[in-house]
């Protein structure tokens, strides 16, 4: 019988090490804005849109405001105006 | 995207992701990569793409539940378990039978390549070590796209795991780090991409000889590209290990390439009329370096006949005018590493071209059909098409065929490294971002 032990190859992420935590999120939807972050992928934009009229379906005084950024990741600015101007934003992977 | 998620979430806001089908574990591993494991996404089946409008909308409403919660309730973090710390015992009947097991598990969990794994044992990675004056809990560079933290052990590690020697390892040192300067944040959108691009490793200077690297016929199998292969394949084993780059979860290729069992390759510098690569980098002639470029498809751009620097640089120019370009800007981003044979190289420099005076000559003259380069996309309602390309939207199809344009910006896009056995056969790489080239030098004992 023979015993082989080897080390671990595998490296620890540094956001593991370093991680945060997602934000604090509201009770419901009514009465907020949410933004809608294209990455200018086709089909995103559709997805996205639908999302945000099922949303308005759904809770009362939901304002949608659309930013294209096309490309991921979009750009600083436009993220950062998002998330100035949005209570919740979602984003779509379509690629 | 994910990454954008973060940055919203950072902002206090709560950001949702949707995420097509296969990019689930993308998603996690970004998460991850990017410092917010829980943060929060919802999965429809399929990529939106190329998918009728009916069925985008059809997927999406059967997620909203999905997306709601996701954004009024947290959930807790989620876990990746993988264990990056202690060492693992494999028992068997005999050594080798217990080596078979370790090569069984480790590919089993896709920390491999496919082929036999060498055991990393205490004492064979103290071996490894011996290689490099570095201490093992060096931290050399967060690697990407995961953005593993990669000391000098964990690289140590998996040289030894590729069955490379200690010599090597400093050139495996060196590339590790090249890679982590490449390109914003280590060229990373472009490693995950679903395109197949892979990098590629070239070494210049004394390391060349002194370790064995082929600059002859240096890409492939067999015996004179033993040292090509183990360097490159230590580089693959970090990459996946430490970078995270494995398939369907950091590295999303839609078919892959053969180009990703990594190969590190030497510049054939004595049959160059010109100096090295690491010269035209800003190194001198006598330092060892190791660039790395990453290239996104392969093309043998032949001469039969040509022995004259313009006729032979012609050839080369329009080898250089295959694949497509974006139109996301003025500036069409493509780049070219060309792998010149001493039988093209020598014609080209005894004929008075400098290896600049090529690469312009080479750049002024790879002009091809703006209609064919954007065949592959729709131009009208395309977000990607920016203001100063819309005028295109108008022109009918043979005009579109009919303009030429340059296909590389600048000679600066163009990159000759002098590779290879007699023959003028010419190897074309569309590649990007700019490589990035380190020394090895400082990485020996």
């Amino acid at each position: 019988m023979h015993l082989l032990e080897v080390n671990n190859p595998v490296a620890q992420q540094r956001g593991v090490l370093n991680s945060l935590t997602a934000s604090r999120r509201p009770e419901s939807l009514e009465g907020k804005t949410v933004g809608l972050l294209w990455s200018g992928t086709h089909g995103g934009d559709i997805a996205l849109n639908r999302a945000g009229e099922m949303l308005q379906e759904r809770f009362k005084d939901v304002t949608v405001k659309f930013y294209n950024g096309n490309n991921y990741p979009a750009p600083p600015p436009l993220v950062k105006q998002a998330g100035e101007e949005c209570d919740v934003v979602i984003g779509a992977t379509a690629d | 995207m994910i990454h954008d998620m973060i940055e919203l979430e950072k902002m206090g806001r709560p950001a949702v992701a949707i995420v097509s089908g296969r990019f689930e574990k993308d998603a996690v591993a970004s998460s991850r990569a990017f410092g917010m494991p829980d943060l929060q996404w919802v999965v429809v089946p399929r990529i939106y793409r190329n998918l009728e409008p009916e069925f985008s909308i059809a997927q999406t409403e059967d997620a909203i539940d999905d997306l709601i919660e996701g954004l009024t309730q947290s959930i807790e973090e989620r876990q990746s378990g993988i264990d990056t710390e202690s060492t693992t015992r494999y028992e068997g009947s005999d050594r080798y039978d217990a080596i078979l097991k370790m090569n069984k598990a480790l590919n089993d969990e896709d920390l491999g390549d496919g082929l036999f794994l060498y055991p990393a044992t205490a004492e064979a990675v103290e071996e490894m070590l011996k290689g490099t004056n570095l201490p093992p809990d060096h931290v050399v560079c967060d690697m990407p796209p995961g953005f593993g933290v990669a000391t000098v052990e964990k690289i140590a590690i998996n040289t030894v795991m590729a069955g490379a020697k200690p010599e090597h390892l400093p050139v495996v040192i060196a590339a590790v780090k090249a890679l982590s300067k490449l390109g914003k944040e280590g060229g990373k959108s472009l490693l995950m991409s679903t395109s197949p691009q892979a990098p590629l490793l070239i070494v210049n200077g004394p390391v060349t000889k002194r370790l064995g690297v082929n600059p002859r016929s240096a890409l492939g199998p067999g015996r004179d590209n033993t040292v090509n292969t183990l360097i490159g394949r230590a580089f693959l084993l970090c990459f996946r290990n430490i970078g995270y780059w494995y398939p369907g979860h950091m590295d999303m290729d839609t078919i892959g390439t053969t180009r990703k069992f990594i190969q590190c390759i030497g510049e054939n510098e004595d049959m160059s009329p010109w100096d090295g690569f690491h010269v035209d980098q800003g190194f001198d002639k006598d330092e060892s370096t190791v660039s790395v470029f990453v290239t996104d498809g392969e093309l043998d751009v032949q001469d039969q006949g040509n022995h004259e620097a313009e006729g032979l640089l012609r050839t080369l120019a329009y080898g250089c005018t295959f694949g497509t370009r974006g139109l996301q800007s003025k500036k069409s981003g493509g780049q070219r590493l060309i792998l010149m044979p001493p039988d093209v190289a020598g014609p080209i420099g005894s004929g008075g071209f400098t290896k600049q005076a090529s690469r312009e000559f080479i750049q002024e003259h790879a002009v091809g059909s703006l209609g064919r380069m954007i065949e592959y996309m729709p131009l009208k309602g395309e977000a990607r098409v920016t203001e100063e390309w819309k005028w295109l939207e108008n022109l009918s199809k043979k005009q579109l065929l009919e303009i030429n344009i340059n296909v590389m910006d600048s000679a600066d896009d163009v990159y000759i490294v002098v590779v290879g056995a007699d023959r003028a056969k010419t190897a074309v790489f569309p590649s990007g971002p700019a490589p990035v080239t380190e020394g090895v030098d400082q990485y020996m004992p």
